[in-house]
């Protein structure tokens, strides 16, 4: 669905992406994880026609980014950017009402889609009125109205509430089960570990590793046993031969209250490929 | 352009123009304006028509020109005309929904001053054919600077030089009363001094050209606007 070759990007003389590759297939959520400054944006925005790469190729949906301008192609995307905004004078159904019909949908998706996010009940405040989270999730909602094939999303959730970020967790889940390819970026380790089949390590502009949450955490895991006495007292031993006798003791010591293998989270991966905390 | 696009985008810049009280106000000022210059001395007759005329160059300063040019440079401010890019509308999508927009508020604008001005024979066909050039006119002007200006608060930079020479060209009468003064020979090949002549019923093929030429340059500087947003991405 999304191929990415050696993309680069220069502004002036600071390379914010210095020849990325990947790939996303069709009805894959894809994360791109990454600190501040990393090219998350610059990435998303490529993909989405606003910045023209300086080198590579991108092919989205069967198309070159040489026609990423062309109506044809963004009317199949659902595009959820770091500054997009809605419209403040108007009611919440209005400016969904304004999306529905530039790209022609059938008129009951408006609170088809709100219902979902939970919004049905706000479909005639004015945008002014509402809060952060509420503009975020009619943004969300403004995104899908169109049952896009491909989803850009580039911080879907970063600075929102908890309930809002499950409302839109659920909400993406469902697109992903509907068969919507998804590439999102954000900081939030749990958000990814969630939701996408696959993520990028993207840093200073380079991606340093890919692959499944799951399968990353396996890579890195370090071959140790954590073990927690009573007392409070933690000790970490490694999982091999040589203390093969003391982990079996460990099993039945009722002084030890808890053995545990060493199995990173997604962050902690970041950090070991890295060297740098993903906030 | 697709009808249907531009017609949701009048649909929903009507309702934010209506909601924007220095929009709102923009269209009520002329006749606030008219009411004021028609009652002021009913014995002296017909009120003169440079008057009327300067009261036709606010509408169009202020409503048409004024109006566009917030409407355009607003999407760009807050981040909206992105999202609409986003869609399947088109740039001229958005800005024939929003002239539609202008069109009406100009229209009931200048209807109502005139109808407070209580001038007679003002609607007549060639006075308004030349009021049709100069809307046009000034709707290219807000077009073209609107494609350029990122902020609300950058348009007044705009509208204040615009407003004096070409919505109260007129005006000049009463500053410079020597006859012959070169600003004065200059100001008559303005827009509104055309309009002036034609409201006056001196108009002929010379007011129409040369009201076609502002067209003609105002068109150009729409086109110099579109090649210089597409150069800078
Ligand atoms: N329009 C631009 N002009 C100049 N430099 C830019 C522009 N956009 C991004 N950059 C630079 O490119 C680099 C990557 O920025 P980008 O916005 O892609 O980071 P990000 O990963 O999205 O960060 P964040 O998590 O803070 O959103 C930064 O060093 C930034 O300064
Ligand atoms: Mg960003």
């Amino acid at each position: 669905m999304i191929h990415v070759t050696d993309l680069k990007k220069t502004f002036g003389n600071e390379h914010a992406l210095k020849g990325i590759d990947f790939e996303v297939g069709k009805g894959e959520v894809f994360g791109l994880l990454g600190p501040s400054g990393s090219g998350k944006t610059t990435t998303i925005k490529l993909l989405t026609g606003e910045f023209r790469p300086d080198g590579g190729d991108i092919e989205v949906n069967g198309t070159g980014s040489r026609h990423f301008g062309r109506t044809s192609y963004v009317r199949n995307l659902g595009i959820l950017s770091d500054k997009s905004a809605l419209y403040e004078r108007l009611t919440v159904r209005d400016n969904l009402e304004l999306f529905r019909k530039l790209y022609g949908a059938p008129k009951q998706v408006v609170d088809e889609v709100l219902d979902k996010v939970g919004l049905a009940d706000e479909k005639d405040k004015r945008v002014s009125k509402l809060s952060k989270g509420m503009k975020q999730r009619v943004l969300l909602c403004k995104a899908v109205l169109h049952k896009p094939d491909v989803m850009f999303l580039d911080e879907p959730t970063s600075a929102l509430d908890p309930t809002t970020t499950e409302k839109i967790h659920e909400m993406l889940e469902d697109l992903k089960g509907e068969g919507t390819t998804i590439m999102l970026t954000t900081h939030n380790m749990d958000e990814a570990t969630r939701l996408c089949d696959r993520v990028a390590f993207l840093h200073e502009g380079v991606i340093k590793e890919t692959g499944a949450p799951e399968v990353l955490r396996h890579k890195y895991k370090r071959n140790e046993v954590h073990l927690t006495y009573e007392d409070g007292g933690v000790r970490t031993v490694g999982r091999d031969e040589e203390n093969s006798g003391l982990l079996r003791a460990a099993l039945f010591d009722e002084s030890v209250i808890d053995i545990r293998t060493d199995f990173p989270t997604l962050g902690e991966v970041f950090k070991k490929v890295t060297g740098k905390e993903l906030v | 352009m697709n009808i249907t696009r531009v017609m949701a985008i009048f649909e929903k810049d009507y309702k934010e123009f209506m909601r924007n009280m220095m929009l709102f106000t923009s269209v009520l000022i002329p006749m606030v304006l008219a009411a004021f210059f028609g009652r002021m001395d009913p014995e002296a007759g017909a009120l003169p028509s440079e008057l009327v005329i300067i009261i036709v160059g606010v509408v169009f300063t202020s409503v048409t020109f004024s109006g566009m040019m917030t409407m355009m440079a607003e999407e760009n401010e807050k981040d909206t005309l992105r999202g609409l890019l986003q869609s399947p509308a088109s740039i001229l999508d958005l800005i024939a929904g929003k002239s539609l927009v202008i069109i009406l508020m100009t229209v009931i604008s200048l209807a109502a001053s005139i109808f407070l001005i209580e001038s007679d024979g003002f609607w007549s066909l060639e006075n308004i054919a030349g009021l049709m050039l100069l809307g046009i006119f000034f709707l290219n002007l807000g077009i073209g600077i609107g494609l350029l200006v990122k902020s609300v608060a950058t348009t007044s930079v705009y509208l204040i030089p615009i407003m004096f020479l070409f919505g109260f060209t007129p005006y000049i009468e009463f500053l410079v009363t020597e006859e012959d003064h070169i600003a004065r020979q200059i100001a008559e090949y303005f827009p509104l001094y055309q309009n002036l002549y034609i409201y006056n019923g001196d108009g002929g093929a010379a007011e129409f050209l040369i009201l076609l030429a502002w067209v003609a340059a105002s068109l150009s500087i729409v086109l110099w606007a579109f090649k210089r947003r597409k150069s800078d991405g």
